[in-house]
């Protein structure tokens, strides 16, 4: 945002959403140590440090795969909106949580080695092909969780930063890699194969889906009302208390109608930050909250509350009978527009 | 790998994660302000920024010298 840099934007949600995540995490790697030497091949009985390496890699699988499925979630489900909102800790948490992992490796693996434990990592004979992967998909995490800071954003500029952001992917690749040629070759019973299958299938049934109703939805044009150049929006109760509907004229942007509080008011559906779907958000303390980084707007006049700057188009409403009428000609960004109260 | 390619790629990492500390500190003290608006006078979010500088220099360098004309 264009106020002075802070070094975490903290809310209450914010310390909520960390909160839990952290608390899950540690739960989990607890749960692993403490269940994983019941849970192995008694032929094969696992040793301290090896649990831990184990307990750290398959959090960070699973946090990066939530990191990567949240995003068609939330296009498919509002109520996932909230796990959009602080995205970026839990890339910097996955990222850490790769980098224990990495830690446990060269701590048991190469630690009584007489060459230095890198030195001795990327030497080792035979060639091991999961270790590159590792090691890229680690690269990538650490750069991610380095850019997250709103600083980088404008740096390197929304289109480049976006771009440097979507190698998530990659790296989600090279730890199916890594897990591929690495403990899958050495699994004794076909668990981690179903769950690294499973998950990687799921991020792509996800992706296709929110792909699909996309497309659909944006088939859908807004029909033109009675009296030029008001377009016909639909039905007051189809627009969700807190939330919004996404109304695409003709001409022009989409236009994302809220309701707060039984009144309605419609700005552009384009956030002043990155372009983010404002009509998938929510309202949050009475302001439009972006779905993607949390950006705020007041309802009234598309302002964003002070300190900040961002302003957005209005547009203007009207009622007619049950149903809203939208007048697809933007206001200059910032104009109050009074909301109109539901009949 | 062989044990000296192995020893010659971390040297060559460690050069230029030193070259990434000089330019990272150079940039917090000296560019930062001039390039973002929005960094003067917040001073306690700059540490954060350092991994980002450390890692990405060159492009650091680049944008440093394209933002301030
Ligand atoms: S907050 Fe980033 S796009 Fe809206």
């Amino acid at each position: 945002m264009s106020a002075r840099y802070v070094p975490v934007g903290w809310t209450r949600a914010k310390l909520a959403y960390d909160a839990v995540l952290l608390l899950a995490v540690a739960t989990y790697v607890l749960l692993y140590l403490h269940l994983g030497p019941h849970l192995a091949d008694p032929a094969r009985p696992l040793d301290g440090p090896t649990l831990l390496m184990r307990a750290w890699g398959s959090a960070a699988f699973l946090l990066l795969t939530l990191a990567l499925a949240i995003g068609p979630l939330a296009r498919l489900d509002r109520r996932c909106l909230p796990l959009l909102y602080n995205r970026r800790h839990l890339g910097v948490l996955t990222c850490l949580a790769a980098l224990s992992h990495a830690a446990a490796v060269l701590d048991w693996y190469f630690a009584f080695s007489p060459t230095p434990s890198l030195v001795a990592l990327l030497s080792s004979e035979p060639v091991r092909p999961f270790i590159p992967f590792g090691l890229g998909a680690l690269l990538i995490l650490c750069l991610l969780a380095a850019t997250s800071h709103d600083f980088w954003l404008s740096f390197l500029t929304p289109p480049a930063w976006k771009a440097l952001h979507m190698s998530l992917y990659l790296a989600y690749a090279l730890v199916v890699a890594h897990v591929g040629f690495g403990a899958l070759q050495a699994a004794t019973d076909p668990a981690l194969a179903l769950v690294v299958l499973a998950s990687a299938a799921l991020l792509v049934a996800l992706h296709v889906a929110a792909g699909l109703r996309e497309a659909r939805r944006d088939a859908g044009i807004a029909p033109p009302a009675p009296e030029p150049p008001w377009v016909l929006a639909g039905p007051a109760e189809a627009i969700p208390e807190g939330g919004a509907v996404t109304i695409r004229p003709l001409r022009g942007e989409a236009v994302a109608i809220f309701r707060h509080q039984g009144r309605l008011s419609a700005v552009t559906n384009l956030c002043a930050h990155q372009n983010g779907p404002l009509g998938e958000g929510r309202v949050v303390d009475g302001c439009i909250t972006c779905p993607w980084h949390g950006f705020q707007y007041r309802l009234e006049d598309g302002c964003a509350p002070p300190p900040y700057t961002e302003r957005l188009a209005t547009y203007r409403l009207r009622q007619v009978g049950g149903e809203v009428w939208l007048d697809p000609r933007p206001n200059p960004p910032g104009t109050r527009v009074e909301p109109v109260a539901v009949a | 790998m062989s044990r000296l390619t192995a020893e010659l790629l971390l040297a060559a990492a460690g050069a230029y994660g030193a070259c990434g500390l000089a330019v990272g500190l150079l940039f917090l003290l000296r560019g930062l302000d001039r390039v973002d608006p929005a960094a003067r006078g917040a001073h306690a979010f700059r540490p954060l920024l350092l991994p980002g500088l450390l890692l990405l220099w060159p492009l650091v360098l680049w944008r440093w010298r394209v933002l301030a004309r």
